[in-house]
């Protein structure tokens, strides 16, 4: 019930089909941070005991996946509080824009179009187009090198920290490239599913960003610099499966 | 003494007020250590009465990190006792298994709370909005022979090492990449134990 009354006091920004989005706060204390909560609401058309046992393992393995990553050193937002019984996750609230919003050309996304009037946003993120495809390929390095699989990369799913409240510890950066919504991933090793996961972004560079070829040839260097002795066979993979497509069998 | 609110949990568990303490001698905290035990035991009127006196959450602060710790274990702590799911006797004790990354209750106790090598101490009392935070103030001054600061002088006390030891956060890569830089250091082992407070309710 808590976590209901949590969720009816705060701000709603936006919804799928999994989860609503809200911006919420904790605490009465104006000096904690608001929280990003994340609510696996109840799902009509599934059975209730198969509902509430879903919706506890995937908030469960999201919460894992974030601690997990910090571990690793991936950028990705922190874990503020969960509540799997009603699904609900909290995390830190990121201040910033998603890199499909800043990239030149990326499509607007359906309801929002106001955002045409910044003819170039990332100048005031303080980095050139060149460096935040760098920032995107060190990243999934270090999230694959974790065995980490994201399971859902797009340009929408990764984030730069707006430099306003941003404290770098590299005078040369002043922003940082954060990958959210864990919502998908899972944790292998396997040379296949990390090429499986470039693929995807790969794609979905295409089909945002008209021209991104070279764009995605810049997250490809850093990502193989990032790799090491890894890179040679997660290569090799991405070439069969951009011949095949994501599905590894289309028999049987 | 910081006072805050959670206003979306049952009034009971509504007033978290949480203090600092520092100078604390440690034949002080021995003694208070033995307080706690003989409390939990005692009978009758003055048995409640004394339980009373020592209601609080007693950490030793040198595994804190930062105020955001304490927000996150206490917020996991009052969200398992509002939804009937404490793993340990009380809400207090809760605060200090959250903050111990392990399942084990008697270690979270023995590294968590306070020993006979505690210096500082962070009092947390979990009330309801009918105690008012003045007589929380007088009662926890009254609990704990040392000085009350700032939470601020929090940083002053904490002992980084040990809390990367009891997380095992040595070789983590997360901390390789900001080797030699302190500060840098400091926020993201922050970061990590906030987060892992976090996930402590679902980690059982």
């Amino acid at each position: 019930m808590a976590s209901l009354r949590l969720i009816a006091a705060s701000t709603l920004i936006s919804q799928g089909a999994e989860a609503k989005v809200y911006k919420a706060r904790l605490t009465s204390d104006e000096s904690d941070p608001p929280v990003l909560l994340k609510h696996r609401f109840q799902k009509g058309y599934r059975h209730p005991s198969l509902d509430s046992s879903l919706t506890r393992s995937r908030v469960t393995g999201e919460a894992r996946a974030l601690v997990k990553c910090l571990r690793a050193g991936v950028n990705v937002p922190g874990l503020r509080m969960v509540d799997a019984a009603e699904g609900i996750l909290g995390i830190e609230w990121i201040d910033g824009l998603s890199v499909r919003k800043l990239l030149p050309g990326g499509t607007p996304e359906e309801e929002d179009e106001e955002e045409e009037d910044t003819p170039e946003p990332l100048t005031e993120y303080g980095i050139s187009v060149d460096v935040l495809m760098r920032l995107i390929g060190q990243e999934l390095a270090k999230l694959h090198l974790a065995d980490v699989i994201h399971g859902d990369l797009t340009t929408s799913n990764m984030m730069l920290r707006h430099p306003r409240s941003f404290a770098s510890h590299d005078s040369s950066l002043p922003t940082q490239l954060v990958l959210i919504d864990f919502g998908l991933s899972y944790h292998s090793s396997l040379v296949e599913d990390k090429a499986v996961d470039l693929y995807v972004l790969e794609r979905a560079f295409a089909s945002t960003h008209p021209q991104s070829e070279p764009l995605f040839a810049q997250v490809l260097e850093a990502y193989e610099q990032g790799m090491g002795k890894e890179w040679a066979a997660v290569s090799r993979r991405l070439d069969d499966v951009r011949l095949r497509g994501r599905k590894r069998s289309m028999v049987g | 003494m910081l006072s805050y609110q959670l206003p979306h949990l049952p009034p009971e568990l509504s007033q978290i007020h949480i203090a600092l303490y520092t100078g604390v001698a440690p034949a002080d905290a021995a003694a208070l250590k033995r307080r706690l035990i003989s409390a939990a035991t005692a009978e009758g009127v003055e048995g409640e009465r004394e339980r009373e006196a020592v209601n609080f959450a007693f950490v030793d602060a040198r595994l804190i990190t930062s105020t955001r710790l304490l927000r996150a274990a206490v917020y996991s702590a009052v969200l398992a006792d509002a939804q009937g799911r404490l793993l340990t006797k009380t809400v207090h004790s809760e605060i200090i298994w959250t903050l111990n990354p392990t399942n084990n209750i008697s270690e979270a106790m023995r590294r968590y709370g306070v020993s006979e090598t505690t210096t500082a101490l962070v009092l947390v009392r979990v009330a309801g909005p009918d105690l008012p935070a003045s007589d929380i103030q007088i009662a926890m001054d009254a609990a704990v022979k040392g000085k009350r600061v700032l939470m601020e002088e929090l940083e002053s006390v904490t002992d980084w090492g040990a809390i990367k030891k009891y997380h095992k956060l040595a070789n983590e890569p997360a901390l390789k990449e900001v080797r030699g830089n302190v500060a840098g250091e400091h926020a993201i082992i922050d970061e990590i134990v906030v987060s892992q407070a976090a996930l402590r309710s679902v980690q059982a």
